[in-house]
Order: structure tokens, then sequence, then C-alpha cells
């Protein structure tokens, strides 16, 4: 553990994780442009990666750090799909905007 | 004396899904030429089959139960094979080979079938994957193996602006809720520093216990508690992550919505079932005041109660059932909510939490069944709302019969096997002390004959709108009709066989506790 990590208390890194994960959650609230909403989860999912390598060097152990690998792994597979079904839904109603398909009553 | 299998073979009906998705696909893109529809149903089908009789033979012979030396360990302790992971997988392979079947004649015209069957195919891998996951990061790689086909699938056909939006939906919400959960799983490994199963509820019994200065850390893992109860809480469709169900089931193509709606939910109750009773057990998280069962008690009565009265209130039989699948979330619920962290309970936790196993099952079939009616509705081109299916008895004797059974199934009412698990599973709240959830419940179902009924007025007593209107039913689709029908054999065959099924999941819930 280097000085200066070992330093920070771990209350911050779960305030900072916190803040990273609400910025997040506001995007996917208030934006209406899929993409900008896969921007956001993609946030959230690296709100918790924050957390996953802040504790694991806090607890000593590699377990939080290879998790982490694999949720950069698994948020670049969600993008993929996310991209795809963005992709089909331009070609059918002609927008982004994830408000304008009402095909179906909300 | 027979040489015992080595440990791996304990992940057979896993492997056996997995490799058949794979073959398809691989076969699908060397010569994509020869692709025949056929051919890839009956070696989808096929290999669902075996992944059923494997996980059969292996409860039967008591593969990871406690009279055999207890659950199998795998990978670093990270996969554990037990009879629940096992009963659950029965469930997902039923499904998976019901859906394959009717997608056959589904799909008939579909330009790239394939990776229909594959897609399928690693959704049912990820959830028998789930059902056997020992640590939070199986949990959620497995999640995701079920969740990223999903979207897919209910987006599968591009053409059908209906499909694609709901695909859409499904991707927004299904996208947050993983990513809720994802946070979730770090806050509790903030809070104790693994992410076994085991030593989280090792370190939850320190944090209730107040052991050296641990007990500041219950706030952090109680939030992420709670945020792993969202996650599971839009996998099974529950309020408050319900609203993309109506949606998706809806607009997905009708194998699809069967098989998101009977599988893909189980599948979100083998998290719950696990995860909330062997890494944060009632006893310890009652102690360090995080009362999860409340949470769930109040989602199990708004959930069946909501999803009931919207079901009553719609106009489309497809819509309907989206919504009274909610309802059965709801009552399947029942099963981690009416738990007791009293010394003792680990028997009547075991009956309910077994009860709500086996309704499952029986569900799995019931309402997979129904959607395939629905699908074969919707190829034969007879419309989608109540009124469409007016007269169709005449016309589809057979199907028609399977659909009341479904429907009255559904209801819960005897001799079905629908009744059977509902009794089951509102006698284990009572003995477990919640009377007011089965109360809620025993509402919810008189409530829900009403709408179920309606279907089969529909279809033997109502006279279609005019005589001409059922003459598109030209076609005989014979897949659909065997899946059809062999669900509901299943569901009448579930009513003498239900015995061993509520035995082997009381004793597999048992040994969570």
């Amino acid at each position: 553990m280097t000085a200066v990590a070992s330093s920070i208390p771990p209350e911050w890194y779960l305030l900072l994780a916190a803040a990273v994960f609400c910025v997040g959650l506001f995007g996917v609230l208030t934006r209406r442009d899929a993409l900008y909403f896969l921007m956001s989860v993609e946030l959230m999912m690296n709100a918790a990666n924050i957390n996953f390598v802040a504790f694991a060097l806090y607890y000593g152990d590699l377990t939080g750090q290879v998790f982490a690998l694999f949720v950069i792994a698994l948020a670049a597979a969600e993008v993929a799909i996310g991209i795809g079904i963005i992709l089909v839904l331009y070609r059918n109603f002609g927008v982004t905007d994830v408000t304008v398909p009402t095909e179906m009553r909300w | 004396m027979v040489e015992p299998l080595p440990q791996v073979t304990a992940l057979l009906p896993v492997l056996l899904l997995a490799f058949t998705g794979l073959a398809l696909l691989l076969v699908d893109t060397l010569s994509p030429d020869t692709r025949s529809n056929t051919s890839m149903a009956v070696v989808s089908a096929l290999g669902a089959l075996a992944a059923l009789a494997a996980t059969v033979w292996f409860v039967a012979s008591g593969t990871g139960s406690g009279d055999t030396g207890g659950a199998i360990l795998l990978f670093a302790d990270a996969i554990k094979v037990d009879t629940m992971g096992l009963f659950f997988t029965a469930i997902f392979a039923s499904v998976t080979s019901l859906v394959v079947v009717a997608a056959h004649d589904y799909f008939h015209d579909h330009p790239n079938p394939a990776t229909f069957y594959s897609l399928t195919l690693f959704a049912a891998t990820g959830m028998s994957l789930l059902a056997v996951a020992n640590s939070l990061a199986v949990v959620f790689v497995a999640l995701e193996m079920v969740s990223l086909p999903s979207y897919v699938l209910v987006a599968f056909l591009k053409q059908n602006r209906g499909s694609v939006e709901a695909g859409l939906k499904y991707f927004l919400v299904g996208a947050l809720s993983s990513a809720i959960f994802l946070f979730g799983i770090s806050l509790v490994y903030a809070a104790t520093g693994s992410l076994m199963l085991g030593d989280v509820a090792g370190v939850l019994g320190d944090i209730a216990a107040g052991t050296d200065g641990l007990d500041s850390r219950s706030g952090i893992a109680g939030l992420g508690i709670v945020m792993i109860l969202g996650g599971v809480a839009f996998k099974t469709a529950s309020v408050p992550f319900h609203f993309w169900a109506p949606e998706a089931y809806e607009g997905a193509p009708a194998p699809v919505s069967a098989f998101l709606s009977s599988a893909s939910k189980a599948a979100g109750f083998v998290i719950a079932f696990r995860v909330f009773t062997e890494a944060f057990p009632v006893g310890a998280s009652l102690s360090a005041d995080i009362n999860w069962v409340l949470a769930f008690g109040i989602l199990a009565a708004v959930t069946m109660t909501l999803g009931n009265f919207a079901a009553a209130v719609q106009e489309e039989v497809k819509r309907m059932l989206a919504y009274s699948s909610i309802g059965h979330a709801g009552y399947a619920l029942i099963g981690v909510a009416a738990l007791t962290g009293a010394d003792g309970g680990a028997a009547a936790n075991g009956a309910v939490m077994g009860a709500a196993m086996a309704h499952l099952l029986v569900y799995g079939f019931m309402n997979t069944g129904a959607f395939l009616f629905v699908a074969m509705a919707e190829r034969w081109g007879v419309g989608r709302t109540f009124e469409d299916y007016a007269g169709l008895a005449k016309r589809a004797p057979v199907a028609s019969t399977a659909m009341a059974v479904f429907m009255f199934s559904l209801a819960g009412l005897p001799p079905f096997a629908g009744f059977f698990s509902k009794y089951f599973l509102f006698m284990g709240a009572i003995d477990n002390g919640f009377l007011w959830l089965a109360a809620v419940g025993a509402v919810n179902s008189v409530i829900s004959l009403y709408y179920y009924s309606r279907v089969v007025k529909a279809l033997f007593i109502d006279d279609p709108a005019s005589p001409t209107t059922l003459d598109t039913i030209d076609v005989r689709p014979t897949a659909l009709y065997a899946a059809v029908v062999f669900a509901a054999v299943a569901t009448v065959l579930l009513l003498p066989g239900f015995g061993p099924v509520i035995e082997t999941a009381e004793a597999a819930a048992s040994a969570l506790f």
C-alpha cells in the first residue's frame, strides 16, 4: 500500500463513488437521448469499480480489482448490445430519443 | 463399486446448454447456406432436453444434497452445486425446450433463426450458472449472461416497431438496474471485504454482534443490500422495477415473452433465494437492523396487488398475461418475505421457500404454455384482444382446452397444480406468522379468477364477431401445438407428481438455512 493511498481514509472513496454514481443516475433520469443514457450507465458502473478497487487496496486482497476487470468487460458488452438496439431504434423511428417510441401504452 | 464421477461433471447441465448454443452458432457461421430451421430447432430442443435429463438424474441420485456429502464446491468455491441449483436448472431447461420447439413455427419465415436458438440457449446457460453461483462476482457475471441475450431476443424482430420499442425499454430499465445491482455489490464488498456468499455472511454476523468497531458498517451493508434487492426486483418483474414487463412482454415475440416471464423470472428468484439466505442470513441481518424480510414483504404485497388489479382491466390477452406474471412474482416473493429469524425457524423457513420454488416450477409450465397459446394466436393472425379470441374453441379445441387448463391453474383453482403450490405457499406463510401476506395473496387469487376466466369465456362461450373472422386459421403449426399440449400435460401431471416436487423443493430450501 503506498503512502498516499493509505493516508486517504476509505470514507472518501465511498463518497467519490457515491458522487459519480449520482451523476450517472441524474443523467439516466434527465437525458432523453439513448446515447447519453449509455454514457450515464457507464458512469454508474465505474462508480462501483471505484469501490471495488479502493476496497481491494484497503483489505489488501485482489478480489475487488479482479472483479473490476470483469465489470469493465461486461460494461463493454452491454454497450455493444445497447448500441445495436439504438441502431435498430434509429432505423425504425428515425430518432435516438427514448421518449418517441410509443407504439404501446407506457 | 462404481467409480464416482469427477466433481466438475456436476456442471453437466450448464455445459450441455452452453455447448449446444455454441455449436449452433458455429455451424451457422461456417456454413450459412445449409441452414435449416427444423434441424436447428431439433438440435436446440435436444440440447435443452439433455440438460433437463442430466438435471433430473442428478436430483434423483442426490448430487449435492446432504445425503451424499453435501454441496459440491468448484472453482475455488465460486460455484456451489446443490439441490436448489439443480431444481432451478430443471425449470430453466424445461422452459427452454418448450420455447425452442414453439419457436420453430413462430420464426418459420425468419431469415436467421440460428441467432434465436443460440441466444436462447446462452441465456439459459446464464440462468443455470446463476442457480449454482456461490459468489457475488459469479452472480453478477451470470446475471449479465442472462440479461444481454434477453435484450436482443426482445428486439429480435428488428423490422417490427413494437419489438424494437420493447427491446429498447427492456434494455433501458435492465442496464439501469444492473448498474444499481453492481453498486450494491460494491457496497457489500466495501463493508465486508469479500464477495463469497459464506464469508459475507460471516462478517455480517460480526457486524451484527458489534465486534471490533464493525457496527458502524451496518449502514453501508444495508444500503448495498437494498440496492441488490432492486436488481432482484427488476429480474423478477416486481415493484418498483416492474414497469418494463408489460411493454417488453407485449412487444416481444410471444415465445420470447414466454421465456422471459417464466425462466428469466425464476432466475431472478434464484438470486433472491440464494443470496439473501446465504450471504445475508435472516437472523444476522435483523440484529444488524437490516430488515430485508419486511422489505420483501411489502414488495410482495404491493406487487401481487398491482399485478392483479392491472391485469383485470386489460383488453389484450398478452398484456393481461404480462400483468398476471407480475402478480405471480408477488406470490413467489412470499418465499423470501415470510421468513422468520427466530431460533429453530429453519424447518418453517425451508417449508415456505420450498413452496415458492415448487410454485415457480408449476408456474414455469402453465405460464409458458399460456404465452405459447398467444404465440399460436399470433401465428394464426386472429388478433390480440379478448374479443378476437371469441369462439376459438370451435376451430382449435385441443389448444383451447390446454389454454383453459393454464388459466384455471394460474388462477389456483383446485384440482390443478397451481392450487397446490399456492396452498403450500400460503400455509407456509401462515405457519411463520405472516397471516397478512397469505390473506393478501388469497384475496388476489380471487381477483385473478375474474380475468383468467374471461379468456376461457371468450374461447368457449362467446361467438366470434362474424362467422368469417376465424377463417384465417388455415395453418396447423405442429411444433407450437406440441409445445402447448406438452405444457398442458405437464401442468396436469404435476398434480399427482406434486408430492415428490414439494419434498425435493423443501429439502433443497431447508439446506440453505
